[in-house]
């Protein structure tokens, strides 16, 4: 069973993991290691967008979600992008979604968690019901976050920087 | 004795073109532009990786409330935190609308003006454009036929590289064009569908302002082809794709003739009566306020639309109490932009085992007016083009159903293909469509604000309804699944920064200020060649058309001055 705390000593150690991948390196960022350093969230939100990055986008042969910091990005992104209102709405929104997940979401083993998650996810997509929108606008902020990100630009999405001709037809 | 030949007030789109005209034909030219000097190599943000984007580009709401409420919302597809600097603070050049209307005026000062924030899209008139006017009985005729501005069109298509595709269509006439930039194979299935269910439909692909094959011209100003990276409104340092600010500024700086004055806010032109000549241009210096007056044997205006006119209308003098050159009253009027906001999306079925390399820079197809010229059926008189592409769905966002290792793979497919087309449509001119100086608002430097009154007619909401019925009709044809299609929502005056028609050209000097050079009808040495002269707006993206009338009106003019005759 994977505790919240074991949770964020795997963030950093994903970070330190990351150092070795010589992919990684640009956006990522020290993550946030107490409420002290965030700048929005709050430190059980903190903990709840990196629980559900971590899951959404997880380390696989390329980095992951956590290596490129997303959940820092993020706190960054809302902290000086946001404004007071659109700020208010996030945090009601990760409250929702805390709720939708369950409070013991953090204590949660990785595998109860990840299902939990799925199971959460497959009911938002099916129909798109309303209930389910803080959770769809918190996944699309972590995936475009994580393509954002130097790591996932370049090794998920073969982002080239200069493309020098355009080819109309490339057979996959 | 003046202190210039030719002043230049602005130096945009077509005002790049007065300078390079009139500097390689002798003169000397100065052109005052109204905001700071753009440095590419300082400014351009062109070769940032999306991971150096701060917040991904996205301009902070406050900002967006204090600085941007109307650019934003206007654009918000180009205006971003790397690029907001192109786009002028709302908060600082502050304009009017009369109670009940609403008005887009979207703008750029500096260097270039919105050359370097354009969309590229390069579309000549046709006949049919120049006689509509005539044929309908609607405002007044235009006293050019495209017989006389069509070797115009190929002078400026090939100095500004136009990538394109003959495609043999009378109403959208064929150019001078560089290799276009081929379609995708869902774009062709469309084309080959519609084109079939629809006979007298067009999908063509789009002409757009980028080189694929620089001339040793364009490659003499330093200009290189384009590099398909799509990075166009954040500035291009291969000078791809035509700005007055790579292409006709350079031209005219290399004449040795051209001086520009930056910061340069034209407040009015002097008029002497005693000549029935422009003897001065008095400007305010934007960061000094200091008043200055230049003086030249003749004047071009390319202020932009709107901006020419407000100069005029701040010009008083007791012969032109209404504003100089505006013997006519049509000076502000009959204001037109292009309508959007009808159209649709769907996917098309059968590309899944394709994708694309490269970023296709601006549009993808285009679909020639087909209304009023092949189909005779319409409710609503004149017509629309439809801009769009198909391209893969791609990175999703997020939003798909998913989570773990598979939903990351599943970002690397292209996915299915989207085909999405928009009507760019025509506004018929209105006199009662205007811009006039507000009564008693004035901005920092004391020049009257912008006071717009403009509304669109029952021609145009019928025209988009039908635009957006064929769209999904089309959309239908092509066996695209999956179609959406909003309710109609007209776009907002001055929205697709299209505006013309202020100091229209015409025959008769009692109707219109401007005529076929567009030389004022009142004043000799005072020419208007931004989108101000347009007699109609037609559908098609208009600069290729401002460029054209303003090398024309330059070589009009030179011939003039060395007559003696102004």
């Amino acid at each position: 069973m994977t505790t919240r705390r074991e949770v964020l000593q795997g963030m950093i150690v994903s970070i330190g993991g990351a150092s070795l991948l010589t992919a990684c390196g640009g956006v990522a960022q020290v993550i946030p290691s107490d409420a002290g350093d965030l700048r929005f969230f709050g430190f059980e939100e903190m903990d709840l967008v990196s629980r559900v990055s971590d899951l959404i986008i997880p380390r696989t042969d390329t980095p992951g979600a956590l290596d490129v910091n997303v959940p820092g990005f993020l706190d960054g992104l809302m902290a000086e992008w946001a404004n007071a209102e659109t700020q208010r709405d996030q945090h009601r929104n990760l409250r929702l979604l805390r709720a939708q997940l369950g409070g013991d979401f953090a204590e949660l083993d990785s595998s109860t968690a990840e299902s939990r998650l799925a199971q959460l996810d497959a009911d938002a997509f099916d129909g798109r019901p309303e209930q389910y929108s803080a959770y769809r606008s918190w996944k699309g902020l972590i995936t475009n976050a994580y393509f954002a990100s130097e790591e996932g630009a370049l090794l998920e999405q073969q982002w080239v920087a200069v493309p020098g001709r355009w080819d109309p037809s490339v057979e996959i | 004795m003046t202190d210039f030949d030719a002043i230049v007030v602005g130096s945009g789109m077509s005002g790049g073109w007065s300078a390079k005209e009139l500097c390689e034909r002798g003169l000397k030219v100065l052109v005052l532009e109204r905001g700071p000097e753009i440095k590419p190599e300082r400014d351009y943000v062109d070769q940032l990786p999306p991971w150096q984007e701060k917040n991904f580009d996205r301009i902070a709401q406050e900002e967006i409330e204090k600085h941007y409420f109307r650019q934003y919302p206007g654009v918000a597809y180009a205006v971003k935190e790397s690029n907001k600097h192109f786009w002028v603070k709302d908060d600082e050049n502050p304009y009017e609308t009369v109670e009940g209307t609403s008005y887009d005026w979207l703008r750029g000062y500096h260097t270039g003006g919105r050359s370097i924030m354009w969309s590229r899209q390069s579309y000549r008139m046709g006949p049919q454009d120049f006689t509509a006017n005539k044929d309908e009985n609607v405002a007044i005729d235009w006293p050019v036929r495209y017989e006389e501005i069509e070797p115009w069109y190929d002078y400026v298509e090939e100095f500004a590289g136009i990538a394109g595709n003959r495609d043999g269509l009378e109403q959208l006439p064929d150019g001078v064009y560089q290799p276009g930039f081929e379609l995708t194979d869902a774009e062709k299935f469309f084309k080959s569908q519609i084109e079939t269910s629809f006979p007298g439909r067009n999908v063509i692909q789009a002409r757009i302002a980028h080189l694929t094959n620089a001339t040793d011209e364009q490659r003499s100003l330093g200009r290189t082809n384009c590099q398909s990276r799509n990075r166009c409104h954040f500035g291009c340092s291969f000078k791809a794709y035509f700005s007055s600010l790579h292409a006709t500024l350079p031209a005219a700086e290399r004449t040795g003739n051209m001086t520009i004055v930056h910061n340069a806010i034209v407040q009015s032109l002097e008029y002497d009566s005693a000549t029935n000549r422009i003897s001065g241009v008095r400007i305010v210096d934007a960061e000094s306020n200091e008043n200055r007056t230049y003086t030249s044997r003749i004047v071009f205006l390319n202020a932009s639309a709107i901006a020419s006119a407000m100069i005029l209308l701040q010009s008083k003098s007791e012969a032109f109490p209404n504003g100089l050159a505006n013997s006519s009253n049509q000076v502000g009027r009959n204001l037109m932009d292009h309508i959007s906001g009808a159209g649709a999306n769907g996917i098309l079925q059968g590309f899944d085992n394709k994708k694309v390399f490269g970023r296709r820079p601006s549009g993808g197809i285009y679909i020639p007016r087909y209304a009023n010229i092949t189909e005779n059926d319409k409710p609503f008189s004149r017509g629309f083009g439809y801009q769009g592409g198909a391209s893969p769905v791609g990175n999703a966002g997020g939003q798909i159903a998913g989570i773990g290792k598979d939903f990351k793979e599943a970002h690397k497919s292209p996915g299915p293909w989207r085909i999405n087309i928009g009507a760019f449509g025509e506004q018929l001119p209105n006199p009662n469509n205007r811009v006039t100086l507000h009564p008693t608002k004035t901005d920092k430097w004391d020049n009257p604000q912008a006071l717009f009154d403009v509304s669109y007619g029952e021609n145009e909401h019928t025209m988009l309804e039908e635009a957006r019925k064929d769209a999904v009709a089309m959309l239908e044809a092509a066996g695209c699944t999956d179609i959406n299609s909003n309710p109609v929502s007209l776009t907002v005056p001055g929205n697709r920064i299209h505006e013309m028609g202020s100091a229209r050209m015409g025959n008769d000097p009692e109707s219109s200020v401007l005529n076929k050079w567009c030389q004022t009808h009142d004043v000799p040495n005072l020419f208007i060649t931004d989108g101000a002269f347009m007699t109609s707006a037609a559908c098609q993206n208009p600069s290729i058309s401002y460029m054209a009338f303003t090398a024309r009106a330059c070589d009009y003019a030179v011939k003039l001055l060395n007559e003696n005759q102004i």
